[in-house]
């Protein structure tokens, strides 16, 4: 999988490229919107990630253009604006996602994971982790064979959390998914959802699958994965 | 109508102003024409009392007391002419007496004696019966070889009553008919010359800081009001250029922070989660990150302000029940309040379609009650109360928390604002929740008030106007 990274902060695009090299990406970062065009005007990328202030030519502008040539690479947007308007304009253009600075580099892969697969991210009905067992279409959740009563919101949650098994969620990204904008910055709100879903999932068994990564969010893992 | 109103009072001076002049001129016109009428007249007696001394009674000791008699009734004819004359000899002896006169206002007889003891007092005034008045001059006329004679001349004041009566009357009726033309015409002057004001004033009131861009009227006559408006509008500029000084230095700040903290969060999650390095530094690097993501957020909430402050939640209107997001809402929040033990009750049955963005309404709500759970110790309650207040939709939210000191209680919407600088320290907001609630709220024509007793509880209020279709 290639990656092709325009971001003009060196070191944003530093991170970026290790983490994304860590996953075992092959990475390109361009710092000059120039140069950005050109390597994705020449090569295959499998995705490309686009600061929109970029020096030379705009991100929005190299939007517009690879749009224009017709290319169905998933483009991921990464901006320091957030405003709706933004927002729209770029998706209309034909971004495929969008990312707000700053971001939570769990979070930079999650999307580049979702966007290379682009939607099978989980099909199955049944997601498993460890002796985990959520069932999508019934609801029903059961922990080594027993039913565990859950209400919607923690339904959610540890649905959300069991797509990636392993895989570090950020508050942030847990509110956008399992609750709304309006809960923006009301982070404590899944801590308490956490501590509740624990109660019901994790005390009754030796092997604790909701983990707390300090600092960063909140996963669910057997011990399989890291 | 205002009587505090500039065309009130302008008026109401000067018609006043003016009444006052005319009623003191129209009195001394009147006091003054009456004196001089009836001097004119007393004097004319005193000439006439001075003619029959002069010219008759000079030579009565050759003509006899008669012929005077005789020649005053034919000169004088005082019974035609309603006169009343009377020449007496200083021993009492009438010389001659007028006879009733033809309109029978007196009777001369009756006519009390008028000697006037001074120089000065040469007639006097009788109140008639019949409502007349009688003005009668005298002349003591002595001469040697004569005996003394008293001779009185009088003539009904009547023509120069009636005379004035009828000025009085017209006085009377053209006075507060002048004042009432004045005073209209000056409230419709004034209004004119006002109007403009009015505008600037209707104008000005529009001009909230979504449009600053906007200009009041100006008028090219010239005037003062022209240059009042001017110098508005100058104001205005001023004022525009520093609202946007603010709003770009928000937006250009929480723009440039957040590269870094980009940067700063990235490599500490870097270290904080690398297995190779010791526990206690990846334990210290999480506890940086942490205050990474603090930082992030109170960035995060300045953004929300300008862009807020930007018009953002004037789109993407739609139509909704304030009373269902309510619900809702407190059955998303109810764990968070569970969790210290407090309890919240909804009360809100009847639907409330209000119009706004639902994204940012809901915001309101959550910041309204994450406050309310957050200033309110362990069991206490929390009740959320939707209903319909004439015309508007009113959202209440009320705990009863440990409260805000009245001093606090103008400012805890500002930004960064906080009522208990000790207590922000374990508190993970930034002081910027309720100026976003008062932002939102303020975008949507909403009003949002708070009522606190420090102790027993705070109350916001939010007032929607309702949406009628």
């Amino acid at each position: 999988m290639r990656i092709l990274l325009a971001e003009d902060e060196k070191k944003v695009a530093g991170i970026i490229v290790r983490g994304l090299k860590a996953e075992r990406y092959a990475v390109d970062a361009h710092h000059h919107g120039q140069s950005a065009w050109e390597a994705a005007s020449t090569y295959d990328y499998d995705l490309i990630i686009l600061d929109l202030m970029l020096p030379g030519l705009t991100g929005t502008e190299i939007l517009e253009r690879v749009r224009r040539k017709n290319h169905h690479v998933p483009i991921l947007i990464l901006t320091a604006h957030d405003g709706m308007a933004d927002k729209i304009k770029n998706f209309e253009m034909g971004a495929d996602d969008y990312l707000t600075k700053p971001f939570a580099f769990a979070e930079l892969l999650l999307r580049v994971k979702a966007l290379l697969r682009r939607g099978p991210v989980n099909r199955d009905s049944v997601l498993r982790v460890g002796d985990l067992e959520i069932d999508r279409l019934s609801q029903n959740v059961k922990r080594a064979g027993k039913k565990i009563e859950l209400t919607a919101k923690e339904y959610s949650l540890l649905e959300y959390l069991a797509t990636n098994p392993g895989r570090v969620f950020s508050r942030t990204m847990i509110i956008e998914h399992v609750w709304d904008q309006s809960f923006q910055g009301l982070t404590n709100i899944v801590d308490v959802y956490v501590r509740h879903l624990r109660e019901k999932v994790d005390d009754a068994s030796p092997v604790k699958l909701l983990r707390t990564v300090r600092g960063v969010g909140y996963s669910l893992n057997d011990g399989s994965q890291t | 109508m205002n009587t505090r109103s500039i065309s009130f009072r302008l008026v109401a001076w000067y018609a006043g102003l003016l009444a006052g002049i005319f009623l003191l001129l129209c009195a001394v016109l009147y006091l003054d024409l009456r004196h001089f009428l009836e001097k004119d007249l007393a004097e004319s007696q005193s000439r006439r009392t001075r003619q029959i001394a002069n010219t008759l009674l000079v030579h009565v000791k050759q003509t006899g007391e008669s012929y005077v008699a005789s020649q005053t009734k034919d000169w004088y004819k005082p019974e035609i002419n309603d006169r009343f004359i009377r020449i007496t000899r200083t021993d009492g002896t009438q010389v001659y007496v007028s006879g009733t006169p033809d309109d029978g206002s007196f009777d001369p007889a009756e006519v009390p004696v008028f000697s006037p003891s001074s120089e000065t007092e040469s007639y006097r005034k009788l109140k008639l019966s019949g409502g007349k008045t009688l003005l009668i001059a005298a002349l003591n006329f002595k001469s040697s070889g004569n005996p003394d004679y008293l001779v009185e001349f009088g003539e009904l004041l009547d023509p120069v009553e009636t005379m004035l009566d009828r000025l009085f009357l017209q006085l009377a009726w053209g006075l507060p008919l002048a004042i009432f033309i004045i005073a209209g015409g000056g409230y419709l002057l004034v209004r004119r010359a006002l109007t403009p004001v009015e505008q600037i004033t209707q104008a000005a009131e529009r001009i909230t800081q979504h449009n600053l861009s906007e200009r009041l009227p100006v008028s090219s006559t010239g005037d003062e009001l022209e240059r009042l408006s001017v110098s508005l509008n100058r104001m205005i500029t001023r004022l525009d250029d520093a609202f946007q000084n603010s709003k770009r230095f928000v937006a250009d700040a929480s723009h440039d922070l957040r590269t870094p903290l980009t940067i700063l969060r990235g490599e500490l999650e870097n270290f904080a989660c690398d297995a190779r390095l010791d526990s206690e530094l990846r334990e210290r690097a999480a506890s940086l990150l942490e205050e990474v993501v603090h930082l992030g957020k109170i960035v995060e909430q300045l953004f929300t302000l300008s862009r807020l402050d930007d018009g953002e939640a004037q789109t993407e209107w739609t139509r909704f029940d304030l009373t269902e997001l309510a619900q809702t809402t407190v059955g998303q929040m109810n764990l968070l309040a569970e969790d210290k033990g407090i309890s919240i009750s909804c009360d809100a049955s009847q639907p409330m379609f209000v119009k706004g963005n639902h994204v940012r309404l809901k915001q309101v709500v959550v910041n309204l009650l994450d406050n309310a759970i957050k200033y309110t110790p362990e069991n206490g309650a929390i009740q959320l109360r939707v209903h319909g207040v004439n015309g508007h939709a009113v959202l209440e939210v009320k705990d009863n928390g440990i409260g805000i000191p009245p001093d606090a209680l103008p400012h805890i919407f500002e930004r960064f604002f906080r009522v208990d600088k000790a207590r922000s320290a374990d508190s993970e907001s930034a002081g910027l929740g309720l100026s976003i609630v008062k932002s939102i709220c303020t975008a949507h024509g909403a009003e949002v008030e708070v009522q606190s007793t420090v102790g027993s509880g705070s109350c916001f209020r939010v007032k929607l106007p309702l949406s009628k279709n």
